[in-house]
């Protein structure tokens, strides 16, 4: 996919991880007390001093209770959020120092995301929600179509590009929903709890999509299930905002 | 270049579908409501001026033929129709003559207005309005009506002794035939002061003269024949001169011609009765109305339906997409709506200026709006304009709702 954005085109070392985090700290206000004022408000430390390097086909899970801080870290390594204290770097490139506009770019070509739900838009079909990301990438619709119906027939689903999400099962809905990750072939491929709402037989084979993935690029698996965690090749497990085992 | 085109394009067709899926498959009561109000407004704003329009075009009596209006100070173009009373110019005859030696001057009247009262064979009566004319050698069009039918020049005139033949020809217009139930070649009484006069009746117009309120019974008669009809044969008296004629330069010798009096070119008599007036207020008045409740009501319904779809407006942000293709996303799908509603609200209008014809014509007697093809532009344009600025408040909000939010819920 080519760079739509000067700003990307910093290349990092081949053997340079894809994602590379250092004391990475990130803390959220909570609430707004006008009394206090801005410098002095509560705040909450959703992750603390987290250092991690993710390389390229590498299938890393990530567990860890509700609130140890696991979605942070993923929007934090997506480049959805940045930290407070600390650098994420993807491919070498400090997101912290992004605009907002060049940080949606970066996203566009290097990262994929896969929701718990889905969220495949509801107007297009399984065809139209895989190419949306080319649509952004300016990508002539001849192709976006080639592309996604490529894509469609990795995940098994080439005769279901014409229907609507309304008219595919949970499972078909999620591995739609990972074709449209990689259609851009990004370098990462980000999965918050992509087997959450599914039963154990189709979420096994959304997962063996998703496994499939790192031949060609990192994924990062966020779950509780421990089968999922089981088919990755290293899991990080938080806890309180901390990294208590990443083996 | 290309890529941006493609990009635009893309989220165009996206932006649309969305909008048709929401207004059909999964009909969304919010954006159904914001279409309904965008048809009202478009559809009361198209019939409302259809009705200015029409009140516009027929405020003052135009020749197709005639380039340049003389007219006394105290005479305002746009009451060239009625200016039936008021200053008078004088030795018409000698002027229009002087401006017709003039090559470049192709067709030179004064033009007498007044209301008479004639009657038919059988006693009914009514009032007329009067223009009394030097007739062209070749037929021409003075007020909507064609000379055809009456006699070249002014005899009666005779080099101002008003002694010449009285022809009694008249071009009577159809509203005329209609209130005095006559036809061609019939005899008309007209009512004056001590000699009897009759005019014949040598053609019926198609056409008529139309003013805000309607039809208005006209005659064409010979000039001085009026002005021996009115009492003005004294000082050769007519309430304006029209002049036709394809060069400019001329207009410095008609002013010459009388000093202290206004020369109205036809671009200027246009002008003054567009923008003269009720019309343009009514106009006015639509147009403001129009955008201000459209805006309201759409900015209104589309800023809730963004806020129902935030969800996925999040995904593609998170997806990749910068803000500005967003809000590229978010204009598009609100001048969806706007032009949908814009549409149907021209169509609907168009519907009521025949409604308010039709009912205007039963009980009034008179058809009051127009349906021009440029109001079709003019519905869907406002529509468009309602779009883009209602959209500001949907934008705004989006750019408020931060995705990582919405997306952690």
């Amino acid at each position: 996919m080519a760079n739509r954005s000067t700003t990307h085109t910093a290349a990092s070392a081949p053997d340079a991880p894809v994602v590379r985090c250092d004391e990475v700290t990130r803390t959220y206000t909570r609430g707004t007390d006008p009394v206090l004022k801005r410098r002095q408000q509560p705040t909450v430390t959703a992750l603390d001093a987290v250092s991690l390097a993710i390389d390229s086909g590498e299938f890393v899970g990530v567990s860890g209770p509700s609130g140890s801080g696991k979605s942070t870290l993923l929007y934090l390594l997506a480049g959805l959020d940045v930290p407070t204290r600390g650098t994420v770097a993807i491919h070498g490139i400090d997101t912290k120092a992004l605009s907002e506009r060049e940080r949606a770019a970066l996203r566009l070509e290097h990262v994929g995301i896969v929701f718990q739900r889905f969220h495949l838009v509801p107007s297009l079909s399984a065809r139209g929600n895989v190419a949306l990301p080319l649509v952004e990438h300016g990508v002539r619709k001849r192709e976006r179509h080639r592309r996604a119906d490529t894509l469609l027939d990795r995940v098994g689903l080439g005769d279901r590009a014409t229907h609507a999400p309304g008219e595919l099962s949970g499972g078909e809905q999620q591995r739609v929903a990972i074709a449209r990750a990689l259609v851009t072939e990004p370098a990462l491929l980000i999965a918050d709890e992509p087997t959450g709402e599914l039963d154990t037989e189709t979420g096994a084979r959304v997962l063996d999509v998703v496994s499939k993935a790192t031949d060609a690029c990192a994924v990062v698996l966020a779950s509780h299930d421990d089968q999922a965690l089981a088919r990755t090749d290293r899991v990080i497990r938080l806890r309180d905002g901390r990294i208590v085992d990443d083996a | 270049m290309r890529r941006r085109f493609t990009r635009l394009y893309g989220l165009t067709t996206i932006g649309v579908r969305r909008i048709r899926a929401r207004l059909t498959t999964n009909t969304s009561g919010g954006l159904l409501a914001a279409v309904a109000a965008v048809t009202v407004t478009i559809a009361l704003m198209t019939t409302v001026s259809g009705i200015a329009l029409g009140l516009a075009s027929q405020s003052a009596i135009q020749s197709e033929d005639v380039d340049y209006w003389v007219v006394p100070d105290a005479t305002t173009p746009t009451a060239i129709a009625a200016s039936v009373q008021g200053p008078k110019l004088g030795n018409v005859h000698a002027a229009s003559t002087r401006l017709t030696r003039d090559d470049r001057i192709e067709y030179a009247t004064p033009v007498e207005t007044s209301l008479i009262r004639v009657t038919n064979g059988g006693g009914e009566g009514a009032y007329v309005l009067a223009l009394g004319i030097v007739v062209p050698e070749t037929p021409r069009t003075v007020a909507g009506l064609s000379t055809r039918g009456l006699t070249p020049g002014d005899p009666h005139y005779a080099n101002g002794t008003y002694s010449g033949p009285w022809t009694g020809e008249a071009v009577i217009s159809g509203a005329t035939a209609e209130v005095l139930d006559v036809q061609r070649a019939v005899t008309l009484d007209v009512e004056t002061g001590d000699t009897a006069r009759t005019l014949t009746v040598r053609r019926v117009a198609e056409n008529d003269v139309s003013t805000g309120v309607g039809p208005v019974p006209v005659v064409i008669v010979h000039l001085s024949e009026l002005q021996t009809i009115s009492g003005a044969t004294s000082g050769d008296a007519a309430s304006q001169l029209l002049v036709s004629t394809t060069d400019p330069s001329v207009q410095s010798d008609i002013e010459a011609v009388y000093p202290g009096t206004t020369v109205v070119t036809r671009t200027g008599l246009s002008q003054t009765a567009s923008l003269s007036s009720l019309p343009l207020a009514i106009a006015l008045a639509a147009f403001v109305t129009s955008v201000v409740v459209g805006v309201l009501f759409v900015a209104t319904m589309m800023g809730l339906e963004l806020l129902s779809d935030r969800e996925t407006l999040a995904v593609f942000t998170a997806l990749g997409y910068s803000a500005r293709s967003v809000t590229v996303l978010v204009l598009v799908e609100t001048l969806s709506i706007t032009v949908v509603g814009g549409v149907l609200g021209v169509s609907l209008g168009v519907l009521g200026i025949e409604a308010v014809n039709l009912v205007s014509g039963q009980y009034l007697g008179v058809a009051p709006a127009l349906v021009d093809p440029r109001l079709l532009g003019y519905g869907v344009a406002i529509a468009l304009g309602i779009g883009i600025v209602a959209a500001l408040y949907p934008v705004w909000l989006y750019r408020r709702v931060p995705a990582l939010e919405v997306l952690s819920r």
